[in-house]
């Protein structure tokens, strides 16, 4: 069994890791999505649900 | 040069043993292992069983004929726009209010897949992210992850999966919030394999760990019959505490479908049977569902396309037993910032 200090510090990097998760997902899909497509769009298009 | 290089294999040996490089390598030993396990595979091969399809979409066809996963109540827009076709990428804007079950809401997604990449994710008004992530390896071997992330604490759920299709089996492993301190959570396993060209047997096991010190177990059986041509599939699946599930479907023609679904709870305390049967009619331009089940519910849902870009749906339910009824409408409209051909369609006149 792992020590309790060796413990602290596993469950800090999984909450460091869900809270970036949490606030980048989307804008990594958004990236990938963007840097990726063919053609590439144009952000006005991306964002705006009339445009 | 040409003294030292080997002679290649007179052909004799080559017909006679199937792999020859195994012959004087350090493998020697436990060859008779090798060629045991190939002329099981050969023998294997040979039955010529099916796929069976993976546990998790045991019940797919039915549960695409019945509109349970897809009625709705209150009004309802969705903005899809579709950015590029190959990769796919669209984001989506739904907007929901004016239900009586849920409270309105508004919800971006986006959606990125290419041949081995799938990545989805959608976020609501409150903050609160969902997210899956699917990698695969080959065809057959697929590595998922499922999230959902909320801010407040006791929302957050991680999945891992993974899923190897063979050739006439499939296995199956999940863990939901693996802890890996403590190792609690959930985990699942489970394995289907066609043992005739029409049907299949699995299993799946459940373990169960919501503390350190508590821990549970539990297996349900599955059986699978899928007709030669495919136009029927009926299922079985126990589930541990006498709950039994069977299903059928069939498909009557091009544009019908029905199904049937006949759910059995036999616990000691409380001892009930639920079935319901619906039917979808797929016509050129729209889409019907109708059901109808035990509890009293008479539901339907038509999902008409004006254009190819326009659809409106309606769907309604009354609850007889329970004097309730609901109705939702909605709309969903797909752009594009590419043109026809860039989308691959033909070009309209």
């Amino acid at each position: 069994m792992p020590s309790e200090e060796t413990k602290e510090r596993i469950v800090k990097v999984i909450e460091i890791g869900r809270t970036v998760l949490h606030y980048g997902w989307i804008p990594l899909i958004i990236y990938v999505g963007f840097t990726r497509s063919n053609p590439q769009p144009s952000l006005i298009k991306l964002i705006s649900p009339l445009a | 040069m040409a003294t030292t290089s080997i002679p290649p294999l007179p052909v004799k040996d080559t017909l006679i043993d199937p792999s020859p490089s195994l012959r004087y390598s350090y493998f020697t030993p436990i060859s008779p292992l090798f060629n045991a396990y190939d002329r099981f595979s050969l023998w294997r091969a040979d039955l010529g069983l099916p796929q069976p399809g993976t546990v998790e979409n045991l019940q797919k066809e039915v549960k695409s004929t019945h509109l349970t996963n897809f009625a709705f109540d209150g009004a309802r827009a969705d903005l899809t726009k579709s950015l590029s076709m190959s990769p796919l990428f669209q984001v989506t804007h739904s907007f929901a209010l004016g239900s009586q079950t849920a409270p309105s809401s508004y919800n971006f997604g986006a959606i990125f897949g290419s041949t081995q990449v799938f990545l989805q994710g959608g976020v609501d008004h409150d903050g609160n992210v969902s997210g899956r992530f699917n990698y695969g390896w080959t065809p057959s071997t697929v590595t998922k992850l499922q999230a959902q992330l909320s801010s407040q604490p006791g929302h957050n759920m991680i999945q891992l999966e993974h899923d190897y299709q063979g050739q006439d089996y499939s296995i199956n492993g999940k863990a939901m919030n693996p802890s890996p301190t403590d190792g609690t959570g959930i985990y699942v396993g489970s394995y289907l394999q066609s043992i005739t060209k029409n049907i299949a047997l699995g299993v799946e096991t459940i373990f169960q760990r919501p503390t350190p010190d508590v821990s549970e177990i539990s297996s349900s059986y599955l059986a699978k019959i899928t007709s030669s041509d495919k136009s029927w599939i009926a299922t079985a699946q126990t589930q541990g505490l006498g709950i039994l599930q069977t299903t059928y479907w069939q498909k009557l023609s091009d544009k019908v479908e029905v199904a049937a679904d006949l759910q059995l709870i036999a616990m000691p305390n409380r001892r009930e049977a639920i079935t319901t049967i619906g039917a979808k009619y797929d016509l050129r331009l729209a889409t019907f569902r109708a059901q109808f089940d035990t509890t009293g519910k008479v539901a339907a849902l038509l999902e008409q396309r004006f254009t190819p870009t326009f659809a409106f749906l309606i769907s309604g339910e009354i609850d007889h037993f329970k004097n309730q009824a609901k109705i939702g409408l909605g709309v969903m409209i797909e752009s594009s910032s590419l043109t026809p051909e860039e989308m691959g369609m033909p070009p309209q006149p």
